[in-house]
């Protein structure tokens, strides 16, 4: 008989250990019944948390094989064709703190989140007596950011969090934030995109994690891109990851391509170049791979790329 | 075969090595790539977080001078740059409205974007099209004892419903090249992992603590290297090691190689040809001692 082989990390506190089970393969079940399976046959101390079962509670976040899924939705069949294998490890999410095996701890991810009021600011035209009035089309807006059930799977999968100190906000903060900055009814869309900006917004790596690991398929990446358009749009371009967009911006209008050579200075200014960078541009241009010297000409047709950006700023940003 | 050829940035200046060794070895399998003539930068994951109609009306602009060429695909080599230009396609086939509008936006190139020309990768083209058992026949120094860590990049798999090629989680396909070439894959916690080169000026600390997390992974697995389909994966892990080990009190040395530098090496090409004398880390004498080149 086929048997399915899970090694579980456990924790109990203090400890931490891999604990080895066993389950006879039964097909067209999901990650969630192999845990159930396991705490009801094998081990009753064994510690997840779970309810619904219809992806909605949000509570069944689980690494498999390094990867998170929410257990409910997931089928175990597709976890076992993905890594080729009857072996799998079960881990906590990651970037939570872990109370005992996989249950993890989600008050600090709250308190966090309050930064960004996640409540509705309410605007002057509408009131608690009275009510809101809401167009379709603005309701649309909103409709897909208030699919999140707060799992923590983007966070558990986010390659900044992973090697960051605590202050950059999960994807799901970072969601909250937008589904009330986008919000008709909301009157105050800076009171939540203010704490964003001062939570190193610009820090996103773009790996795309989050938005690929949602289980509800919120845009998350597209979101962080609204995010920051906003910033500027608010002023605040006086950063690091802002000067670093409009140098790439700048460069394609002048030139077509990017101007490596100067993309340090344009991004940290002269002095923090001169100061930080030196060693790095002297092993580059050891190697031949910065010339700096080289100026790129402009492209073939650039006076058509101008073109573009001259629609999209008196057409399309009008 | 002959394909439209979409260098991007990096192969211009710092990650020249890379438009040597992919012009070689496309030479040697007879594959012909046709520079774009007048491409710009995709926008490097930066220009949509100012204005994302700009963004993608620049790569409809850059796909648009190769549906010019008449060939059916264009060929990147360089992860971020395929997954701009797939993004752009992807959001102008499914919207009218919008591919309206960026074309109105061409009007100044005397171009359309027309959607009838592919964007896909040189590692996608050579499973999907060249074929790995030609790729067999055209070794003629299997790199039999070369043991590499294989390190995807994030914009080579994410988003899938964009790329799409294999699973994410769980991508095979450099391990089935390195296999056709005679090297061996070692398995190593950061495989998947993100080099975080697009956030490497505002998150420094950070991007430098992943870089020495991802060559120590790779160093602890034995790999004599890493290997990378993209430029600025390499760029990250070779360029800034020297920075990232002040963080470590381990040596984290590692060589990392492009995608084709790789294949270069068992296709005959010296170290030489394929520009690897260029790294920062100096990948030579671990080839000599390995592949016992002379």
């Amino acid at each position: 008989m086929r048997k399915i082989h899970f090694k579980i990390k456990r924790f109990d506190g203090n400890k931490e250990w891999y604990q080895d089970y066993q389950l006879a393969y039964e097909k067209g079940k999901t990650i969630l019944w192999a845990l159930t399976s396991i705490r009801e046959q094998f081990d009753p101390t064994l510690v997840f948390t779970s309810a619904c079962r219809h992806a909605i509670c949000g509570s069944c976040g689980v690494k498999v094989n390094g990867s998170s899924y929410l257990a409910c939705k997931t089928s175990l069949d597709e976890v076992l064709d993905t890594f080729k294998t009857d072996y799998l490890t079960f881990e906590p999410m990651g970037s939570f703190e872990v109370i005992k095996d996989l249950a993890v701890a989600w008050e600090p991810k709250m308190e966090k989140m309050e930064k960004v009021k996640p409540w509705l600011i309410p605007s002057v035209e509408g009131d608690v007596e009275g009510g809101f009035i809401q167009s379709e089309e603005d309701f649309h807006h909103i409709a897909s950011p208030t699919d999140c059930i707060l799992c923590g799977i983007c966070a558990s999968e986010c390659n900044q969090l992973a090697v960051n100190d605590g202050t950059y906000l999960d994807p799901f903060i970072l969601n909250r934030a937008y589904r009330f900055a986008v919000d008709s009814r909301d009157g105050s869309p800076e009171e939540h995109i203010r704490p964003v900006i001062e939570n190193e917004l610009w820090k996103c790596m773009h790996c795309m994690q989050c938005a690929t690991s949602c289980p509800k398929g919120i845009p998350l990446t597209e979101q962080v891109a609204f995010l920051r358009q906003e910033s500027i749009r608010m002023g605040e371009v006086n950063n690091q990851g802002a000067k670093h967009a409009f140098a790439f911006v700048n460069d394609v209008r002048t030139k077509g391509r990017l101007n490596e050579t100067m993309l340090p200075i344009k991004t940290d200014g002269l002095f923090k170049t001169a100061t930080t960078k030196v060693p790095f541009a002297l092993r580059m241009i050891k190697k031949g791979k910065i010339n700096p010297f080289h100026m790129p000409k402009a492209v073939e047709g650039i006076k058509g790329v101008q073109e573009i950006y001259k629609y999209a700023e008196e057409v399309e940003n009008r | 075969m002959r394909y439209a050829f979409f260098p991007g940035c990096t192969l211009e200046s710092a990650e020249e090595e890379l438009m040597i060794s992919t012009l070689k070895v496309a030479e040697a399998l007879g594959i012909e790539l046709i520079e774009l003539k007048g491409w710009t930068c995709c926008g490097a994951s930066h220009i949509q977080d100012v204005d994302d109609f700009l963004a993608t009306s620049i790569n409809a602009r850059n796909i648009a001078l190769g549906e010019e060429l008449g060939v059916s695909k264009i060929i990147t080599v360089c992860n971020t740059c395929t997954l701009m230009l797939r993004t752009a396609k992807d959001k102008l086939d499914r919207n009218d409205n919008l591919k309206t509008r960026v074309n109105e936006s061409l009007r100044g190139t005397g171009m359309q974007y027309k959607g009838n020309t592919e964007v896909t990768h040189l590692l996608w083209m050579l499973i999907e099209e060249y074929g790995l058992e030609n790729l067999r026949k055209k070794v003629v120094r299997p790199l039999t004892g070369l043991k590499v860590a294989n390190f995807y990049g994030c914009h080579i798999l994410m988003p899938p419903k964009i790329m799409g090629f294999e699973n994410h989680r769980n991508p095979q396909s450099m391990e089935m090249v390195a296999e056709v070439l005679g090297a061996e894959s070692v398995e190593f916690d950061q495989r998947l992992a993100c080099c975080g080169f697009h956030s490497v000026f505002p998150a420094e600390k950070e991007v430098m603590g992943l870089t020495g997390m991802n060559t120590l992974s790779s160093k602890t697995s034995g790999a004599d290297c890493l290997v990378t389909p993209c430029p600025l994966c390499q760029m990250q892990l070779d360029a800034y090691q020297p920075d990232a080990q002040k963080g470590f009190k381990e040596d984290i040395t590692m060589p990392i190689l492009h995608l084709p530098q790789l294949i270069g090496l068992a296709l005959g090409l010296s170290p030489e040809e394929l520009a690897i004398q260029r790294h920062v880390v100096d990948a030579i004498p671990m080839l000599r001692r390995s592949l016992q080149l002379v």
